[in-house]
């Protein structure tokens, strides 16, 4: 079911001051996708997932999921929550502590007045498929982390809802634990017909487990797109910094010739890939360190090489984490693990055009 | 400092124990005696002398019902009041805290006698009002009776009850009410099938511990009850104590210990479920505020109602007793009655040389005994919660067991213990008491205290240089100082009104406040008790607000 909001807004006033938690939020989020809303703490993103579920009322605007508008600040209608029909996964899980799992995940079913052995069979079916068969006795206080993160899952499930809602469910969760839960709810997910919107703010998190993600600032979405799109084509600065580490530097634009743009910056000329950003405004270089290439000491010297010393190297396994200084601005790059280089060394490095972004300031 | 740390366990061991076991061996051991204070002789005449009597039976019955019926009414009130505080957008949550802060101020006995005189039968203030002004033939509500006592009851335990439930709904998790929303569950709904059932184990808790206090009240039962012929335990107890020429202190023993037994196992259930209570508590990662209910319509009613609530719990007690204590004899507030107001009540009270000495008496219980109860306090949760050793544990549950000690039943225990000492009849029996009776209420606060200094923090002083001195100046005695004066003052005010200890043993010479107004109340010297009444709601106000002054002078630096 797609989900499509329009002109939402939502304010609250903290100490004087007005804070925009929603600001004019247009969105259509896509049928049966995976849909993530990633931003910075305060940006936002709960808000908006707690305005589709009806926890929250905004000021303006109006929510349409599938046909039917759930919310309209100029029509006056306000679907109750309970009246939505949508599943959702708590960050705290929200287990009530009084159940055993059998009556948690039934919850949604008994309310909705179903046959009793019908509700058993549901219950034993969502349970299986998120595998905790035989758990039905369990008292709820009982279980591990993880496990009630599927109880979570099961009961937002049961009912089959369009529309599955997820509020940060695996910040809650260990490192390694999290890894495994996130490839395995992806598949639970994709396995579906269901709308799925995740809100987040772990940048790994959004890119492994969507199809489209849009991240938001300061109660705005600025950019929407696949994750490979928001990595490695970001329109916006922010977004770039936001989605990986990026060696941000402030170009101006010298010309723009068969679809290459070429900067100049302090640290030297490049050429990139086109932005469609005009010749004169200003613009941001965007280098992530993974696309920084050490220039080999034979051969031609290639495009976009520049000179440096390196500054510093910190060992972290797969990779050096390295600066090089050029000019007064440190670089950052990821050197081999078995790099011949140290601290001191002349070295020249390169960046592919099309690894080199240009992104508005 | 293992070595010392394990000789003041023991110290205080031998203490406590002391203080709270002995009054119990002594209760029982009287309750087996023969004579009527001798130990010794032991025979179970006494047990057959309570218990084959048929007319115990009733006092048990109403017992029961009083005891229940008041527990139950302060803690669904409190359940109303905490829900209105914590869930809704009632105006003026202000007044939420008042209702934990003044059952300090306003001593048991006096809410009583206010209730009495606004609506006794015969000259009720109320009562003369529906006689007098609206011309019924008869008085319409009596406050001498069950209901009556156990509206007032009620009310007196509310905020017990309240300072149990209020942090619980609190720190409740909202999602876990969210969550039953999104799965198709209307408010009321989820009201009834996840609110109440997470909260059970607090709102369980305080109907326990209301139970545990009716048990021991004595100020209500005597001073309502006793005109109308209805006895409980306690005031049974007090007749069998007061009436004959010797008192029989075996047979009062013997009615005890059944309260006493089942004070101790219901205080047992009330720590199982507070403990267990743990694993239900859920404590959010989000710092989202819990959902508002907007009460829309209905908050206009509800908040008169809390006005009233208010007026009632504080605002009446205190302006009946100002009222009566000027006017020469009951009657209707009138243009007459304004016209005959004097102070000849007040001279009365203060040149009654008997009024004196109780007050003198009160004051040096309430100020030194406080004193030296938080002193033992601040050994005691020193140890608790700083040493754990087996031995500290065992300091621990013995420090817990007098919580569930109705006063008029161990002041029997005392009885049989002081009769042979030098100290019957002196003030000094009844600082005794006093401190073993209420010393868990000095050691909680204390002991949050103490739990608040994490051994990192004491540390971390040390490794910036502070010498041990600094260390206890400038971190630990700043974040102990709230407990302290709260332990302090929780004690100088329960020991400034105490009734149920002092009605048994204080002698002539060692009256109390409390007491001199039960026998005011006894005699229907109304305008003379409310005289003393109000001086002494005066000084617990003075005593409250001056100990939170000086608190407040230590607080943290940022306040």
């Amino acid at each position: 079911m797609e989900i499509r909001i329009t002109g939402l807004k939502k304010y609250y006033k903290s100490e004087g001051n007005v804070i925009k938690a929603l600001d004019d939020v247009n969105l259509v989020i896509p049928s049966n996708k995976i849909f993530t809303l990633l931003g910075p703490s305060g940006c936002g993103k709960t808000t908006l997932l707690r305005s589709i579920v009806g926890l929250e009322a905004p000021d303006e605007g109006e929510i349409q999921i599938g046909d039917t508008v759930v919310w309209s600040s100029s029509k006056n209608i306000f679907v109750p929550t309970e009246k939505r029909a949508l599943g959702m996964v708590f960050q705290t899980y929200a287990i009530w502590p009084h159940m055993n799992v059998f009556n948690n995940i039934a919850y949604p079913l008994q309310n909705q007045k179903r046959p009793k052995d019908e509700i058993e069979s549901r219950v034993r079916e969502v349970l299986k498929f998120v595998q905790l068969e035989g758990f039905e006795k369990r008292p709820a206080t009982r279980l591990s982390g993880g496990q009630q993160q599927r109880v979570a899952l099961a009961r937002a499930l049961v009912a089959k809802p369009k529309v599955i809602l997820f509020d940060e469910p695996l910040s809650n969760l260990d490192a390694k634990l999290r890894e495994e839960t996130r490839k395995e709810l992806r598949s639970f997910l994709t396995e579906l017909e269901i709308t799925a919107v995740y809100v987040t703010h772990d940048r790994v998190e959004a890119l492994a487990l969507s199809d489209n993600i849009g991240v938001m600032r300061s109660g705005k979405i600025i950019e929407i797109g696949e994750p490979k799109k928001i990595y490695f084509h970001p329109e916006h600065q922010f977004v770039a910094d936001f989605i990986g580490r990026s060696n941000l530097i402030p170009a101006s634009i010298k010309s723009i010739k068969d679809g290459m743009s070429t900067v100049t910056t302090d640290i030297g000329e490049f050429v990139c890939s086109d932005a469609g950003i005009k010749k004169g405004s200003p613009a941001v270089l965007c280098i992530r360190p993974e696309f920084v290439e050490v220039a080999s000491a034979e051969g031609p010297r290639p495009v976009n090489a520049v000179d440096g010393l390196v500054h510093s190297m910190v060992f972290i396994g797969e990779v050096y984490e390295s600066e090089i200084k050029v000019n007064d601005r440190l670089v950052m790059v990821k050197l081999p693990a078995d790099t011949k280089l140290s601290s001191g060394d002349p070295v020249t490095f390169h960046v592919k055009p099309e690894h080199c972004l240009l992104v508005s300031e | 400092m293992i070595k010392s740390q394990t000789k003041l366990t023991w110290v205080l061991i031998a203490i406590l124990a002391l203080l709270s076991l002995s009054p119990v061996v002594m209760l029982l051991l009287g309750s087996f005696s023969k004579g009527l204070v001798q130990l010794g002789d032991f025979t179970l005449d006494k047990y057959k002398a309570v218990y084959g009597d048929i007319s115990f039976y009733g006092i048990l019955g109403d017992t029961l019902v009083f005891v229940f019926f008041s527990a139950l009414f302060s803690t669904v009130l409190a359940l109303f009041l905490a829900y209105l505080n914590n869930r809704t957008d009632i105006p003026g949550k202000f007044l939420f805290k008042i209702i934990s802060v003044v059952p300090m101020m306003i001593p048991h006995v006096l809410f009583a006698v206010s209730w009495s005189l606004l609506l006794n039968p015969s000259n009720g203030i109320l009562n003369l009002i529906f006689t007098q002004v609206f011309g019924m033939s008869e008085s319409p509500m009596n406050i001498y009776s069950i209901g009556g006592m156990i509206l007032v009851e009620g009310l007196l335990d509310l905020p017990i009850a309240y300072l149990i439930i209020s942090p619980a709904m609190a720190s409740f998790d909202v999602s876990l009410e969210e969550s039953s929303r999104v799965s198709g569950a209307g408010n009321i709904k989820t009201l009834f099938r996840i609110t109440l059932p997470v909260l059970r184990p607090a709102i369980l808790a305080a109907f326990i511990l209301c139970i545990v206090r009716c048990l021991a009240s004595f100020a209500v039962p005597s001073v309502l009850g006793m005109p109308a012929n209805i006895t409980v335990l306690a005031t049974y107890i007090y007749k069998i104590t007061t009436t004959g020429l010797i008192p029989d202190y075996g047979k009062a023993a013997a009615t005890g210990m059944s309260i006493l037994a089942l004070s101790i196992s219901l205080i047992y259930v009330y720590r199982y479920m507070t403990r267990s209570s743990e694993k239900f508590i859920t404590v959010s990662s989000r710092g989202f505020k819990p959902s508002v209910v907007k009460l829309k319509g209905a908050k206009v009613p509800l908040f008169i109602v809390l006005i009233i609530l208010m007026f009632i719990l504080i605002v009446l007690p205190v302006l009946v007793l100002l009222y009566t204590s000027l006017v020469p004899y009951s009657m209707v507030p009138s243009a007459k009655a304004f016209s005959m107001m004097s102070l000849a009540h007040w001279k009365d009270v203060f040149t009654d040389s008997i009024s004196l000495v109780s007050l003198k008496n009160s004051l040096f219980l309430s100020l030194v005994g406080a004193t030296l109860g938080t002193i033992l306090s601040i050994f005691v949760s020193y140890v608790i919660v700083k040493v754990k050793t087996r031995s500290a544990g065992l300091l621990e549950s013995l420090s817990f067991l007098s919580f569930s000690f109705p006063g008029i039943v161990i002041a029997i225990g005392f009885m049989w213990l002081f009769v042979r000492t030098p100290l019957y009849a002196t003030i000094w029996a009844l600082l005794i008491g006093y401190i073993a009776t209420y010393l868990p209420y000095g050691i909680r606060p204390m002991t949050s205290a103490f739990i608040q200094i994490h051994s990192s923090l004491e540390e971390s002083s040390k490794v910036c240089g502070a010498s041990f001195l600094t260390t206890v100046r400038r971190i630990i005695v700043p974040l102990l100082v709230s407990g302290i004066v709260s332990g302090w003052v929780l004690m100088a005010t329960m020991f400034f009104r105490e009734l149920s200890l002092s009605v048994v043993l204080s002698r002539p010479g060692t009256e109390t406040l409390a007491v001199m107004i039960l026998k005011f109340s006894d005699d229907g010297l109304w305008g003379k008790l409310s005289a003393l009444g109000i001086i002494m709601i005066f000084i617990s106000t003075l005593m409250v607000v001056g100990a939170n002054l000086i608190g407040n002078k230590f607080r943290p630096e940022a306040n």
